[in-house]
């Protein structure tokens, strides 16, 4: 269960994030749709704790995060804008890592990590080192470090970026059975079908603001459009740019 | 979870990390072999030089000028007088000969009239090499000239002191092996070296090298303090810094006794003893040092930066370093508490054959360990910012 209200935050002169309030409850999947540079990134990373909000505030499971941050942490797993791994770990070593950081060890850590490989299908290369993984398989195992401690709150920012289409379809299951579990899954993209294809909610972010929050029908009703594209396109104001 | 199990947990994984950067280990090693096996070879070439003092070839010209003067000359301990060479000028420039003596034709003439006798010392003052045999050639034409003036005026009725207004007695304070102590700092400084360059590669690695891929940010999303992070790093980077400084030692010392110091006049003598008490003060220096290359490293937003960082960083240590050639760190116990400085000074004791009490080592190593506390906390903090985890 997330609830942000009014959240801002400034950079020197830019306002990044001026006015964002949304929430997401839990067994549902909620899209951050917004172009590049909406402030869906800022607004994540305020989320996960490590950014200041200037002002407004953030709770997860009825914790506030600027609060008690690393509460939050314990039953959050976010996969952050940058996914950089150890070149000199193994898979495996990066999810046994991330778990004996949130307390697990032993068999359970086993376990877990076992169960996270077969799912995101490393199998095959769960003991090398991953300075030569392709993309799909860094994401997979910054996905799985994200996972270890089996949160109640998933937050991917643009999870498919860089995806071949078999994993994409992989990184779909993946989010509608953490659903299925019960999760409060929170996802960002400017892919306008993976949002339209995964999501319970959609809440459109442009220039900082909030433009629109609800279901793919209720967004296609206000707009009075047919494509959920279109739809977006009108609530991120872009439509203005593509006349001229 | 207690903190200290989150500081072991990090400090694994960097120690993993870290024992699988091939690179950067032969790095360390390879920089510490080649400065003891620079130093040795350097006093190898200079005890040779000294050597060559004591027992050497002197080439004199023109002896049939003066064959009282070079029979006195091959009679002086260790001389041994031969031909000069055609043309002594040209042989000294070539470095063939170090020092040529020539006799010039009106010697015997002068000396008969009691006329200064002329005598040629060639030589080329910029070879430091040759500088003792010159020096003795110099001493050599200087100490006959005296006796034959002593006898000048013993033969006018004249007692040879009155031509004597001053006598000089040197007294020397130093013990030899405080003076050899002044040459085996040169250990404390590559041990310096050696706890500085051991441990910075992996203190950027896990610092910049984390912000450089990436990495940070996702760590930081762990519910870990950060000053568990900052430990955990920061103990890493020490214990390769530790390792470094005992394998630095190890080999200088194995260089070190193999440097013919018998023929400087110098007894080489570190005990196994005096090597523990060194350990016992590098050891806990190592764990402040890391902790500045940890700090130093926090800013930076790529390897390349750290590196720059270090290359200003390894002038710190080496600052005292170079002082205490130039002004003795011997006999400052004062120094004790101020980090690096207390180490040399104390190091200039136990190389000197005066090693300070326990209570020395303990106020050093508790004042150095508390720096790198401070510098610890200070890094968990910079881990805070915003700038630092976001700024790539």
């Amino acid at each position: 269960m997330i609830e942000i209200r009014g959240l801002r935050k400034r950079f020197g002169a830019v306002e990044a994030v001026r006015d964002v309030s949304f929430s997401a409850a839990d067994g549902t999947i909620v899209g951050l749709l917004g172009p590049n540079g909406a402030g869906k990134t800022t607004t994540l990373r305020m989320l996960s704790g490590l950014m200041r909000p200037d002002a407004g505030t953030i709770r997860v499971d009825n914790s506030d995060v600027v609060a008690d941050p690393i509460g939050v942490q314990t039953h959050m797993g976010l996969l952050p804008d940058s996914r950089g791994l150890y070149p000199r770990l193994t898979a495996v070593e990066h999810i046994e890592y991330f778990g004996r950081l949130h307390g697990i060890d032993g068999p359970t850590l086993t376990a877990r990590t076992k169960a996270l490989v077969t799912r995101l299908d490393l199998t095959e290369v769960s003991d090398r080192q991953v300075s030569g993984f392709s993309q799909g398989e860094r994401t997979k195992v910054a996905l799985a470090r994200a996972l270890v401690h089996q949160p109640r709150n998933v937050i991917l920012d643009e999870p498919t970026n860089g995806l071949d289409v078999m994993s994409t379809r992989a990184m779909r299951a993946l989010i509608r059975e953490l659903r299925r579990e019960g999760c409060c899954v929170l996802f960002s993209s400017h892919i306008m079908q993976e949002v339209s294809a995964l999501c319970d909610r959609i809440v459109v972010i442009a220039q900082g603001r909030v433009t629109a929050d609800g279901t793919p029908d209720e967004l296609r009703k206000i707009t009075g459009r047919d494509s959920l594209e279109d739809a977006f396109v009108s609530l991120s104001g872009l439509e203005a740019e593509e006349d001229s | 979870m207690s903190i200290l199990r989150l500081v072991w947990i990090v400090f694994m994984k960097e120690l993993r990390d870290g024992l699988r950067d091939r690179r950067s280990i032969l790095s360390v090693l390879v920089v510490a072999a080649v400065m003891p096996t620079l130093f040795g070879g350097m006093f190898t070439v200079m005890a040779g030089h000294s050597k060559d003092a004591v027992e050497m070839k002197l080439p004199v010209g023109g002896v049939e000028n003066a064959p009282a003067f070079v029979e006195w000359l091959s009679q002086q301990p260790g001389i041994e007088v031969v031909a000069a060479p055609a043309d002594p000028e040209q042989a000294v420039r070539d470095r063939k000969e170090d020092v040529v003596i020539i006799i010039e034709k009106d010697f015997a003439k002068s000396m008969a009239r009691a006329v200064p006798a002329p005598v040629k010392l060639v030589s080329d003052s910029t070879r430091e090499g040759a500088r003792r045999k010159v020096s003795r050639a110099r001493n050599l034409i200087n100490a006959y000239s005296s006796q034959m003036a002593a006898l000048r005026l013993i033969a006018r009725g004249v007692a040879p002191t009155v031509a004597l207004p001053v006598r000089v007695e040197e007294v020397e304070v130093s013990s030899a092996q405080e003076r050899l102590a002044m040459q085996l700092n040169i250990l404390t400084l590559l041990l310096v070296i050696a706890a500085v360059t051991g441990g910075m590669q992996i203190a950027i690695d896990s610092t910049a090298g984390e912000r450089e891929r990436g990495s940070l940010e996702p760590l930081l999303l762990s519910p870990v303090p950060r000053v568990a992070l900052a430990a955990g790093k920061w103990l890493a980077a020490s214990v390769f810094g530790c390792a470094s400084v005992v394998f630095s030692m190890l080999l200088t010392v194995n260089v070190l006794r193999r440097v013919p110091w018998q023929d400087m006049g110098i007894r080489f003598r570190v005990s196994d003893a005096d090597l523990m008490s060194l350990l016992a003060l590098m050891l806990p220096l190592v764990f402040f040092l890391s902790a500045v290359t940890t700090f130093a490293s926090t800013f930076a937003r790529s390897f390349k930066e750290a590196q720059g960082y270090m290359g200003m960083l390894i002038l710190l240590p080496l600052f005292p370093g170079v002082i205490s050639m130039l002004y003795p760190l011997s006999n400052r116990r004062y120094l004790t508490p101020v980090p690096i400085f207390g180490q040399y000074a104390l190091a200039a004791d136990v190389l000197g054959g005066k090693p300070p009490g326990v209570m020395f080592y303990m106020l050093a190593g508790v004042s150095v360990v508390a720096c790198a506390l401070v510098l610890v906390a200070l890094t968990s903090r910079l881990l805070k910012r915003e700038a630092i985890i976001f700024g790539r």
